[in-house]
């Protein structure tokens, strides 16, 4: 029932290489600092150094102990002090008052940061105002891929999407640019390269510039990866917004999968305690079920549980040798898949509490009207009484996210009055969450009557304008007509529905959203690769307001296998969900390929809308 | 063949000296030599001559000359000496002119007579004066050492890096010494001097006499003193005529020598060849040349001109007006092959060839005797490495035909010895060439390696020479080619008499893009000339923008410098620009460059929201963006303000900001807040509890649960909380309560505008069926159903969906019915779908 690759599927390249590289230059740095120090770690960095040095390790390189950075002091009595942190500016604060208050105190130690996965100016610059530069030494730690599973490498940078989409800061741009570099370094040259998106533009680009630069490292490599598709978050927002029903997705929707772990709950659990568990491929239960559609997942999990018993059943009829043979070599295995099997009958069981009842039935019903373009009246009628009724803060600004990208835009009154509603429910700071979501083009007021081409016009009449603010706002509104409407037809995102959608045998992509439409950023990507280029979707291209910021880019590469040919690197420019992985997982399946995901974060609706809301400090 | 040995001159029973002419010169020097301050660079380098010495007693205006030659006497470079009276002149290992005044200024030139810059050699020295100066070289590099008038030393060992070191006193020192020499022991430099009878050295922490080991009696004065090339020996000249040669350290006598002139010596250096045990000095009078060493005779040489003593690292060149020449022993490959009578295998090979080309036959006797002592790679070997010995290209060539002809009868010579030596003498014929003028041995190249000839060719602005070796050696591009045209292009744009177009374009043509060529040091250097206007244009040709802005910021074009960097993408660089931009401009010309440039812009606002609030509402004001300043103030609100009237007032702000940016509706919700805070306010200080911070929905929930209904019915009007909230809002707050009989109460109120299956939701999830049968009966009829199913009252339900003849209300139900309990029910559904489907 899980996805069976396809015989001649290529292999996927061996990714622990990254984990190897990442920790020898921990190692490396730490040594720097010779003998016994506290290392103060940043707690967004926590999980991902977790799966890169266990603390044995740390300790092993005379780390004594170990501190998290936050709001309040910590007391170190170490004559060495090491931060590992991101190059964030609150960070330096953080930094800048410990060494002051050593300084006002007398006392001299040796400070060291280190940042991850670079250091920007900025923040040396404040360290230098806060007159600490010349105590403190800086080094990098150019720890930007982490492979979460084996086709999933993610650059855990959840901040990429605020500080992009919505603040228009392009520092992280370099960190894609150099992470992309590092992999044609280890894995050979790409011979083909499509993308789509300002920020995929600007990547390709940067990454390019470092290729010719450092030229002659991967010229005559044997290309492993034979395609690269650089794509932005902001060209498919909607796939981002949807609940999410496959099973991987549903966990993440429902518990937060963390650096590719989740915390399992007492309810889960069906004891006491909380379980840290890792999905990923090496957890066998689960890589069969993780992309499955959650109505089929219980099924299965049950002939599981069946075929587990059969198998210890058969214990019954053996004499000793049999017996013994079945404890040394088997009982082992069965015992840690009864383990993980029941965890995930446990979590089905929580999830099916919290999203089997009424409530959720509608909700999907209401996603998938929004989607098809239909009730919209009851649709929004259903986000008024969402908000009036308090259910989530999170939940109500989605769903009228959703509304507003597939409308291509609210309508005025709607606009006005679901934002009244929703300040009054949720508190009027949100006023600032709406002004972000206007800047991102997640949720904007339809002009009156205005067409595309009339915007167009107001452009070019402000272009001659000096003011060139308002030439971005300019074209922020440009870019904030989505077309849904007009794309979901060119693409048949909608599949036509004869009869029922049987979820057990999917037809297509689909199936990640119970049949009712193809996520846009994996169509894309089917077409593109589909034509080798961008030829033919200059419709589309338009209509994603990305006529400029499409690109193909193919050098000759007589060495390429075919193999290498069918292996596909995807990468996520802000993020990219659960559901859209497990889709591109089917097409590979159905085509041959093998896809592997970079993302800077897997991200899911909740995690973009908390990244543009404001809450109160 | 047989005269090839007459110019070599036995010194003692094993070595041979000889002395081959280089070059005849045409310099047409006007001048003797020793009317002239004389300095050659070692490694064949160039000459520098002073005319007319700064003498006292001449007038002003016969000013001197200084004058570059180039080691065949090609005029490199001429200029008039106006600084101060010059005491010494000598070459840095870089081939810079080093030129010692007299105030202890030391002014340093090119190789072309440009200047390059000066240095001082400290007070002390400007007060007393110089009277002796010596340039010499260290491990480090180059080294300047002088004796002022008050007969102190004080050195330098690098000029690269100046670090003046003052000597120690030399006790009862009243006069000038009779010599004094500079000494490298160690890594440190030494000052050896000799004050009639006696030698003192001289290191940074004290003054020592020594003795040398062995030293003949009866001297009264040193005369002249001698360090080797190499540093490790050291001869002495007495006032006795005799020669003291051992090692530098003065712990050894190698041997000495009695000449028996009494007159100083013009010049003493020391002649040897490395990795040879010979030893020998050459000693020149005004007249004569002498050649001592291990060996009762020494070997004499008439000078018929003045002559001028260059020690090299393996022999010694002697130039005078018309004639450079070179002594030095005969290498033992030379020496072997070419001794008169000499058996050895590379003799028999060469005499072998030599027959082979005469069609005789002896060419096989002379192979078959080498062969029979299998000493025919030897044989090969000593061809070749002669041949390297060989001024003239003839020899080469005869020595190399038969290295050659040798290998033929070999069946596994490694070939590359050949092919380098043969490659090795290409390259020295061409640089030893008159017009090139850089006379090295074979040993002098190999010690100055391929990179350092490259960098002399390049100093002497031999471009399409040093191309050519580059090319013809296979070196990579980034060492070799590259690197030339990169220097090229730096003295290109020195070129002033070129228009800023012509001589980017030229240079644009002729490196392309060349890999390893920095466009942006080119363009520094067009810069340091003053050629701003070209500097730019070359980096425009600079593909990594990375490397343009550094330079930009540095001609204050921190504008062009800014879109540079933001075209480079890295947002570090961009930021750099920044600050600069920002110390640099003033904030209104500040700010008007950032509106220009969004991705700046928005990484400086980045920057401001964490570090400079304050600016960051500079910037929204400057740009009229009311929105985003109504943004600040509503988050100043809640981030800054603590009490109450300071955010009402900061809410206050914001809502005229909205209103300028003409967003009412930001506008209204603004408003709207400040009076919601001001009424929490005055609820918290009535009823007490928490009331501020709370939404508008919660606030009423909170007055509902604590009984307040009138004033949350009032919040509610004053608000605009549209029914459906509100009854949602009480609902919700009631049955938190539990409080059915209130329920009750305000469902009879008015007509529900929710409806009323809310009702009976809500009382379920308290688990109420009881009141929840109540509100099933008022559900309307498209939710009916639900409602009954909700309680639980399943066959109901299957009645109402079966009126309603709704398939989808029936498979509802269906899925309800549970075990036998509800078979009937399903039965009956059944019945009416067959029935439904018949008609």
């Amino acid at each position: 029932m899980a996805f069976p690759h396809r015989p001649d599927a290529p292999e996927l390249p061996d990714f622990s290489m990254l984990k190897r590289l990442a920790r020898d230059q921990l190692i490396y740095l730490l040594e720097q600092l010779p003998g016994k120090k506290d290392l103060f770690i940043e707690a967004d960095l926590m999980s991902p150094l977790d799966r890169i040095a266990n603390v044995s390790i740390l300790k092993q390189h005379e780390v004594d102990k170990l501190y998290k950075v936050e709001n309040k002091p910590a007391f170190s009595s170490s004559e060495q002090l090491c931060f590992l942190v991101r190059p964030r500016i609150k960070n330096m604060w953080y930094i800048a008052n410990l060494v002051n208050a050593d300084k006002m105190a007398g006392r001299t130690r040796k400070y060291k940061v280190i940042f991850s996965p670079q250091k920007f100016y900025a923040c040396e610059m404040v360290l230098e105002e806060e007159g600490i530069y010349g105590d403190v030494s800086c080094d990098e730690w150019a720890f930007s891929l982490l492979p979460l599973d084996v086709d999933l490498l993610s650059m855990e940078l959840p901040e990429f999407f605020r500080d992009y989409f919505l603040e228009g800061d392009q520092c992280w741009i370099n960190t894609v640019a150099q992470a992309l570099h590092l992999l044609s370094t280890l894995y050979g040259p790409f011979p083909n390269c499509y993308g789509i998106g300002r920020c995929a533009k600007m990547s390709h680009e940067l990454w390019r510039k470092l290729e010719e630069e450092e030229d002659g490292e991967t010229k005559g490599r044997r290309p492993e990866i034979g395609h690269v598709f650089l794509l932005d978050r902001d060209v498919d927002f909607v796939t981002a917004l949807c609940s999410q029903v496959v099973y991987e997705g549903l966990v993440d929707d429902t518990f937060r999968v963390k650096c590719g772990s989740v915390d399992f709950g007492p309810e889960v659990t069906s004891s006491d305690k909380s379980l840290k568990v890792l999905l990923n491929a090496e957890d066998k239960v689960f890589n069969e079920i993780r992309n499955e559609h959650f109505s089929n997942v219980f099924g299965f999990l049950s002939q599981k549980a069946r075929n587990l018993q059969a198998q210890y059943d058969r214990r019954r009829g053996m004499d000793i040798k049999q017996m013994k043979n079945f404890v040394s070599q088997e009982l082992k295995g069965l015992k840690q898949e009864h383990r993980l099997l029941s965890l995930h009958i446990g979590a089905c069981e929580s999830i099916m509490k919290k999203k089997t009842k009424q409530d959720f039935q509608e909700l999907i019903k209401t996603e998938h009207a929004l989607l098809e373009g239909f009730s919209i009246r009851e649709s929004t009628n259903y986000i008024e009484e969402h908000i009036d009724r308090q259910v989530s803060p999170i939940e109500s600004l989605r769903l009228m996210c959703l509304l507003s990208i597939t409308e291509n835009g609210l309508i005025p009154k709607d606009y006005r009055s679901l934002k009244t509603q929703y300040l009054q429910s949720y508190g009027p700071e949100h006023l600032l969450t709406f002004s972000n979501l206007r800047r991102a083009g997640l949720l904007t007021e339809q002009a009156p009557g205005d067409t595309l081409t009339a915007v167009e016009s107001k452009v070019s009449k402000l272009v001659t304008d000096k003011a060139a603010g308002k030439i971005t706002d300019a074209f922020s509104s440009l870019a904030k007509r989505s077309n849904f409407r007009a794309i979901s037809k060119k693409l048949n995102l909608i599949p036509r529905v004869d009869g029922e959608y049987d979820l057990k045998v999917p037809r297509d992509m689909a199936y990640v959203f119970s049949g009712a439409y193809v996520p846009l950023s994996c169509r894309i990507i089917e077409q593109v690769l589909e034509r080798q280029s961008w030829q033919g979707l200059d419709e589309v291209v338009r209509l994603l307001n990305c006529s400029e910021l499409a690109f193909t880019d193919m050098t000759k590469e007589d060495k390429a296998s075919s193999e290498s040919l069918r292996l596909i690197l995807v990468v996520f420019l802000g993020g990219c969900t659960f559901s859209e992985i497990s889709a591109l997982r089917f097409l590979g399946r159905e085509k041959g390929y093998r896809f592997i995901f970079l993302t800077t974060a897997v991200t899911n609706s909740v995690r973009l809308m908390e990244a543009m809301s404001e809450v109160k400090a | 063949m047989d005269c090839y040995t007459a110019n070599w001159n036995p010194l003692g029973d094993s070595a041979f000296y000889r002395k081959y002419e280089l070059y005849s010169m045409d310099w047409d020097l006007k001048e003797e030599l020793r009317d002239c301050l004389v300095a050659a660079a070692p490694y064949g380098g160039p000459i520098a001559l002073l005319r007319n010495p700064g003498r006292k007693e001449k007038p002003a205006s016969a000013r001197p000359v200084l004058e570059i030659y180039s080691a065949s006497g090609v005029p490199l470079a001429s200029l008039l000496w106006k600084s101060g009276p010059m005491v010494s002149l000598g070459w840095s290992a870089e081939e810079e002119l080093l030129c010692v005044q007299e105030d202890g200024v030391v002014l340093v030139y090119g190789l072309h007579g440009d200047f390059r810059r000066h240095f001082s050699m400290g007070n002390e020295v400007l007060q007393n004066r110089v009277l002796d100066a010596r340039i010499f070289h260290t491990e480090f590099g180059s080294g300047v050492a002088i004796l002022t008038g008050a007969h102190r030393f004080t050195l330098s060992a690098n000029v690269g890096d100046l670090k003046l070191r003052r000597m120690p006193e030399v006790p009862g020192l009243q006069s000038a010494p009779s010599c004094w020499t500079t000494m490298c022991q160690d890594r440190v430099a030494h000052i050896l001097l000799a004050v009639g009878p006696d030698l003192y050295l001289l290191d940074h922490a004290a003054c020592s006499a020594v003795t040398p080991p062995g030293l003949a009696p009866g001297v009264s004065s040193f005369l002249q003193m001698a360090v080797s090339f190499t540093c490790r020996h050291l001869a002495l000249f007495t006032d006795t005529g005799y020669i003291w040669m051992g090692t530098a350290s003065l712990k050894e006598k190698l041997c000495e020598f009695n000449c028996n002139i009494r007159a100083p010596p013009k010049q003493m250096v020391w002649c040897s060849r490395p990795r040879s045990k010979e030893r020998a000095v050459v000693v020149a009078w005004e007249r004569r040349l002498m050649v001592v060493g291990d060996a009762p005779e020494g070997i004499q040489f008439v000078l018929d001109e003045d002559s001028y003593l260059v020690p090299e690292l393996d022999g010694v060149r002697i130039f005078s007006r018309s004639t450079h020449e070179f002594l030095h022993e005969v290498p033992v490959a030379s020496e072997e092959i070419f001794k008169i009578a000499s058996m050895a295998p590379g003799a028999l090979l060469l005499e072998a060839q030599k027959e082979y080309e005469k069609e005789s036959q002896k060419a096989d006797e002379y192979l078959r005797e080498i062969q029979e002592l299998g000493q025919l790679p030897q044989a090969v070997q000593q061809c070749i490495e002669a041949a390297g010995h060989e001024h003239w290209p003839d020899m080469q060539k005869s020595l190399l035909r038969a290295a050659s002809f040798g290998k033929c009868f070999l069946d596994r010579f490694p070939p590359d010895s050949f092919v380098r030596m043969c490659q090795d003498l290409r390259v020295l014929n061409a640089i030893r060439d008159y017009h090139i003028g850089i006379p090295l041995t074979y040993s002098q190249y190999k010690q100055l390696t391929i990179q350092v000839l490259l960098d002399r060719l390049v100093l002497r602005r031999l471009y399409p020479l040093a191309i050519q070796i580059c090319e013809y050696l296979r070196l990579p591009e980034v060492q070799g080619v590259s690197r030339i045209l990169a220097h090229w292009a730096c003295y290109k744009v020195q070129q002033k008499d070129v228009s800023d177009e012509d001589v980017a374009r030229a240079i644009n043509q002729k490196l392309g893009d060349t890999p390893g060529v920095s466009y942006s040091d080119i363009a520094a250097r067009a810069y340091g000339c003053g050629r701003t206007e070209l500097a730019i244009k070359l980096l425009e040709y600079e593909p990594r923008s990375g490397e343009q802005v550094p330079l930009l910021l540095k001609m204050k074009r921190s504008k062009l410098a800014l879109s540079k960097a933001i075209e480079s993408g890295d947002t570090d660089l961009v930021f750099t620009v920044l600050l600069h931009l920002k110390n640099e401009l003033n904030r209104g010309d500040f700010f008007m460059t950032l509106r220009n440039q969004p991705m700046a812009l928005s990484l400086y606002r980045q920057f401001c929201k964490h570090q400079e609030l304050e600016t960051l509402k500079d910037l929204y004001n400057q740009d009229d963006n009311h929105q985003e300043l109504g943004s600040f103030h509503v988050r100043a609100s809640y981030a800054a303000e603590e009490r109450i009237e300071g955010r009402v007032a900061a809410l206050q702000t914001a809502a005229d900001a909205f209103y300028k940016a003409k967003n009412e509706f930001a506008a209204k919700a603004t408003e709207d807040q400040m009076r919601l805070l001001r009424l929490q306010r005055r609820l918290e200080d009535e009823l007490g509890g928490r009331f501020l911070g709370l939404s508008v929905h919660d606030t009423v929930t909170t007055l509902i649960l604590s009984g307040q209904n009138k004033r949350a019915e009032q919040l509610a009007r004053d608000f605009r909380i549209p029914d459906k909230r509100l009854w949602w809002l009480k609902l919700t707050a009631l049955a938190d309560l539990e409080d059915w009989e209130e329920i009750e109460k305000f469902s009879k109120s008015k007509k529900s505008p929710i409806g009323y299956l809310p009702f009976v939701e809500i009382c379920m999830k308290q688990h109420n069926k009881y009141e929840a049968k109540k509100y099933a009966s008022r559900v309307g009829p498209e939710q009916k159903v639900k409602a009954l199913l909700l309680v639980g009252d399943v066959a109901q339900a299957a009645d109402v969906a079966i009126e309603h003849r709704n398939e989808a209300e029936m498979s509802l139900v269906l899925s309800h019915c549970t075990g036998a309990t509800d078979g009937a029910t399903a039965d009956k559904i059944q019945r009416a779908r067959a029935q439904a489907q018949k008609k």
